[in-house]
């Protein structure tokens, strides 16, 4: 299971040092927060000096419905030639799609990307829908239109859903069932599940949210389709013990967890508190919680390089937490690590892994409420019953153990 | 068989063939064994049903049955029965309406009989059969058909050792996007125990592909291998078989067959899903794993 950036505004040297540790294996580079040149510039920095690693871009189309709204923000994806606003009326025309998929194909043509990501509409609330119509259309058409145009690197396909469509559990399989059977079959498909809003933790971590996302990779990855799930961050690991090809995740909340809110920005606020990302805990806690815990429950620290960094005494600040630009590489770190536990090639024992590793986990959260340690909101134990029962579905639904 | 002629009546009817016995018999088909220039042929004659109140109802099914046999004299694939020296044709007896044709006489036995005599196939002859079934649907997949009816009676082991498996009997094929089989939309067709769970959805005639016939590949292979059908128990009402087709989980066909690899195990079960999107459908990819194990 590999590990992405999913670069974001501000990239500075984030992805340079993830990608020469080796605690990431590649970047998804976004559109909206860097110039094309920029991107072009990026792509050949990391092409030459990271030979090994996967370079990809996510064409976020899925904003492109919204596009014409006076409150959104869409950066630097103008920049693009196949990106403008329409509707869904235009999109129900096989035509457009082509149109569009063919000017995107002839700008990426010329990027040194590892694979191709195709563009595609956000299935906004259901898989019975129109948006899910058009959303099989553009995996549909974009072999074809790629071929003419001779490209030869991978092709995957986009699909953008919101968390709504996988709770239709009925819906959800017909459209699985339908996506497998494809033949105009992609390499394989980017997958990014939406939540109504990226501070909205119980949105994603959610039962039918976790049992579903993890079947939505084995059934493509049993069906030979490779999978990179975008804003995967922590449920990473979960989705790779299932046949998931990548995950990725990134600096800001909005990198960690996708929402339409990236591209429509709130009113100004505080920098949120530096985080540590624990493994054993399956969440990011404060630096001062990190401290309070790790005093009587010291597996909560992953002991890894990157954890050094969380000592007074080797920050100027004299805090113990790094500077905000070096806490993603904590983050990268303990997320590779925990692929490299949970993801093997047994899907039974992986998922008998992931079993383990979550009551570990609760197991934890119970030592520290024992303590009558209080955590803030996000630190607390509120995923670890979705994750437990998100198991126990996709178990029960997909016929494993 | 509905409306069955008696063995004089068929010889009558045709002059051709020697009929020398009766050899199976199901809803709406006969076989005999026959001698044709000295050939052995297994002649089959298929029944059509007439509704008294609508007279399209006998050419419908006439239309059908030939569309089913110009499929299987375009399929090519060893593994699927081959057509015999009659051409299908139109045959009254005693006004009730049937279609007539000839298919080769494969020596061997079905894999229902092997079960029935307590055969246990190694590891080799299970793949074989693997490989064999996958070839057959792959084969129907070029003509959009869905077998429909896999299943140990349906596959005869022969002993041609370029034709290991032949499967037989496409009188349930269903033409993908084609027209409807039977007068009644709702009806499933297929063998109770062998019925896929797709097809137990309403409407499942929308959505239905070849994923069932490798659901039904793997199940005919979980019996052939174990000895049991893990579905079918003595003395249940056919709701509850339904329901268990539907919602039970047959045990790991590696707990019924420890002999065998794990993986190759794991494949056949995974072919045995409920949900279609969980069997690996790349038959080009299975074969592949097939071959590896």
């Amino acid at each position: 299971m590999k590990l992405y950036a999913q670069a974001g505004y501000g990239p500075s040297e984030k992805i340079n040092e993830g990608l020469s540790e080796n605690i990431i294996q590649g970047a998804i580079l976004s559109p909206k927060d860097m110039t094309k040149l920029a991107m072009t510039e990026k792509i050949q920095f990391i092409r030459g000096k990271f030979p090994k690693a996967d370079v990809f871009i996510d064409p976020q189309f899925y904003v492109g419905l919204y596009a014409a709204s006076p409150e959104i923000n869409l950066g630097n994806i103008g920049d693009w030639d196949y990106f403008r606003h329409y509707t869904k009326s235009e999109l129900e025309i096989s035509r457009n799609i082509d149109n569009l998929l063919q000017t995107y194909f002839g700008e990426i043509a010329d990027l040194n990307v590892t694979g191709v990501i195709s563009p595609n509409i956000y299935i906004s609330q259901s898989f019975d829908s129109r948006e899910a119509v058009i959303a099989k259309n553009f995996i549909r058409q974009a072999r074809n239109i790629i071929e003419a145009q001779s490209i030869s690197k991978p092709l995957y396909a986009s699909l953008v859903i919101c968390r709504e469509a996988l709770q239709d559990q009925k819906e959800f399989e017909e459209f699985l069932n339908d996506i497998t059977m494809i033949d105009e079959r992609p390499d394989g498909f980017y997958v990014i599940v939406g939540s109504r809003s990226h501070e909205a933790r119980s949105d994603i971590f959610h039962t039918d949210i976790i049992a579903n996302w993890m079947m939505l990779n084995l059934s493509l990855s049993i069906n030979g389709f490779e999978v990179i799930n975008g804003y995967s961050d922590i449920l990473t690991a979960f989705l790779g013990a299932v046949g998931g090809t990548a995950g990725a995740t990134g600096w800001w909340s909005n990198l960690r967890t996708f929402s339409l809110d990236r591209y429509f920005p709130a009113g100004g606020g505080r920098l949120p508190v530096i985080r540590y990302l624990s493994n054993l805990l399956l969440n990011r806690i404060t630096f001062a919680e990190k401290e309070a815990i790790s005093a009587f429950i010291p597996d909560i620290l992953n002991n890894l390089p990157h954890d050094t960094e969380y000592t007074a005494e080797n920050n100027e600040s004299g805090l113990p937490a790094p500077e905000r630009a070096r806490e993603i590489l904590q983050s990268w770190e303990a997320i590779n690590t925990l692929n490299q536990k949970l993801t093997g090639n047994d899907i039974s024992k992986n998922l008998d892994e992931c079993n383990n590793w979550v009551l570990r986990c609760a197991e934890a959260y119970g030592a520290i409420a024992n303590r009558g340690l209080v955590l803030d909101s996000h630190s607390n134990n509120e995923h670890v019953e979705p994750l437990m029962e998100g198991l126990r579905k996709f178990r029960e639904k997909t016929e494993f153990g | 068989m509905q409306r069955k002629p008696n063995l004089a009546e068929v010889n009558a009817a045709i002059p051709e063939a020697e009929l020398l016995k009766e050899i199976g018999s199901g809803g709406f088909k006969i076989v005999y064994k026959a001698s044709i220039s000295n050939q052995t042929e297994a002649i089959k004659l298929v029944y059509l049903p007439k509704d008294e109140n609508d007279e399209t109802v006998l050419e419908e099914n006439r239309r059908r049955v030939f569309r089913e046999l110009d499929i299987l004299a375009k399929c090519d694939s060893p593994y699927i029965v081959k057509l015999g020296s009659i051409e299908p044709r139109p045959l009254e007896i005693q006004s009730n309406s049937y279609v007539l044709y000839s298919e080769e006489f494969l020596p061997g036995d079905s894999l229902q009989q092997l079960l029935g005599s307590g055969h246990r196939p190694a590891k080799e002859e299970i793949l074989e059969l693997l490989a064999c079934m996958l070839g057959a649907v792959q084969n129907l997949m070029q003509f959009r058909v869905i077998h429909r009816d896999i299943k140990p009676g349906n596959i005869i082991k022969t002993t041609l050792s370029d034709r290991p498996f032949v499967l037989l009997d496409l009188g349930l094929a269903f033409a993908v996007g084609g027209s409807r089989i039977t007068r009644d939309s709702q009806k499933i067709p297929g063998t109770l125990y062998y019925i896929a769970p797709e097809m137990l959805e309403m409407n499942f005639r929308q959505n239905l592909d070849f994923r069932a016939d490798l659901y039904t590949i793997g199940l005919t292979i979980y019996e052939y291998a174990s000895g049991i059908n893990p579905y079918a128990r003595r003395q249940e009402d056919q709701f509850t078989t339904l329901y268990r087709i539907k919602n039970y989980k047959p045990k790991p066909l590696n707990q019924l067959r420890t002999d065998l690899p794990t993986d190759m195990c794991n494949l056949i079960d995974q072919l045995m899903r409920k949900i279609p999107a969980l069997r690996p459908a790349n038959i080009d990819q299975l074969l592949k794993r097939q071959e590896a194990f």
